[in-house]
């Protein structure tokens, strides 16, 4: 008798052809087990330095660089941020930050679209992050990557620009689940985007995460940015919270 | 195309545990993938054929089991599978619910021809 499976296959039957012994071996591992256990090592890093890191996404052409320039002009004195930027080419966003004076890296991922905790750590290293409270990590624009991999961050946004339409929701829902905040973006442009209704676009996100938060904002009139910048003040002092509280 | 990144992590796993348990040649790699993890089972197999060729599962069949969404409503508990993305307890309407199943993206096991 066989000695792996018990069958009866034995001697010159051995090479029967269509008779594979087969053992299988257990493994359960996480396939982006590497990415993750990096994302916490970052994650960490960001905690001994209190900063909240937040990693925007949305399409390309949303307004994420807009939005930090924006963000960047309303922040109160004493809150301070740095940005880390991912695109497949080009130093340009990292550039329109620093404009502002404000610490910036920008990673260039080549063909990848999205940004992994691997890249962030090494962006991490030319970023010193005493005296920061806000980190954005600006991820490659686009709907569906970007959601599978954990850079550390503590919070995930969301853009969705009036442009897009308002059912992308609904197209993108596991980027949706994700967030924690949703922007609905380019409000100015509202008056000439008939077919977009800010209504369905918040009913398309509430079936995919019945309470995400959604603000309506132009990075452009600055209408909509204290709500965003109440929501992040509101985050960091909580964030300082859990802090002194596992410290 | 994101499942590259996760095919070379499998390939990674693959060529540890291969040398852990002296293993030359894989056969089949069973993994589970949660359909809230946006990955394309087709396209998953077509990157694994490229980037297991010269490796320990070169040739190896990969099965891909799509685990659907499903989720526990917090007000009723009542458990239910999500539909197309629609995250509302058929029991109370209520929408803020748990998600226990959807977000896997794990290696179950692989098979060798041994005996």
């Amino acid at each position: 008798m066989c000695k792996d499976c018990g069958c009866s296959i034995t001697g010159a039957h051995r090479y029967v052809p269509h008779h594979e012994h087969r053992q299988t071996i257990e493994v359960l591992e996480d396939l982006l087990h590497e990415n993750d256990r990096q994302a916490d090592h970052n994650r960490a890093h960001f905690d001994a330095h209190g900063v909240l890191a937040i990693n925007i996404m949305s399409a390309p052409g949303s307004g994420k660089t807009s939005l930090l320039e924006a963000t960047i002009r309303a922040l109160p004195n004493g809150v301070r941020m740095a940005v880390i930027e991912g695109d497949l080419e080009t130093e340009n966003d990292a550039n329109r930050i620093r404009r502002h004076g404000v610490p910036a890296v920008q990673i260039t991922t080549g063909m990848a679209c999205h940004l992994d905790a691997h890249m962030v750590h090494e962006a991490l290293h030319q970023l010193p992050l005493e005296g920061i409270d806000i980190l954005f990590i600006e991820n490659v624009g686009n709907l569906v990557c970007p959601a599978n991999f954990d850079v550390g961050q503590h919070l995930d946004v969301i853009l969705l620009s009036v442009t897009e339409g308002d059912d992308k929701p609904a197209k993108y829902p596991v980027m949706v689940r994700a967030a924690d905040q949703m922007l609905i973006t380019k409000m100015d442009l509202l008056p000439y985007i008939e077919e977009f209704s800010t209504s369905r676009a918040r009913d398309e996100a509430k079936a995919i995460q019945a309470d995400l938060p959604v603000i309506e904002l132009s990075a452009k009139t600055g209408d909509g940015i204290a709500a965003w910048i109440s929501w992040l003040l509101l985050n960091v002092s909580s964030r300082r919270e859990i802090q002194d509280l596992t410290a | 195309m994101h499942e590259t990144a996760i095919v070379q992590g499998l390939i990674r796993i693959l060529e540890q545990q291969a040398a852990q348990h002296e293993v030359s040649a894989i056969c089949k790699v069973n993994v589970k993938v949660g359909r809230l993890r946006a990955v394309e089972p087709r396209q998953l197999i077509a990157c694994f054929e490229i980037y297991a060729e010269g490796t320990v599962a070169q040739g190896a069949e990969l099965a891909i089991v799509a685990l659907p969404v499903r989720a526990c409503c917090k007000a009723c508990l009542c458990e239910f599978e999500v539909p197309r993305f629609h995250f509302e307890c058929p029991g109370c309407g209520g929408g803020d619910v748990d998600v226990i199943q959807g977000q896997e993206l794990y290696i179950e096991s692989f098979e060798v021809v041994g005996g």
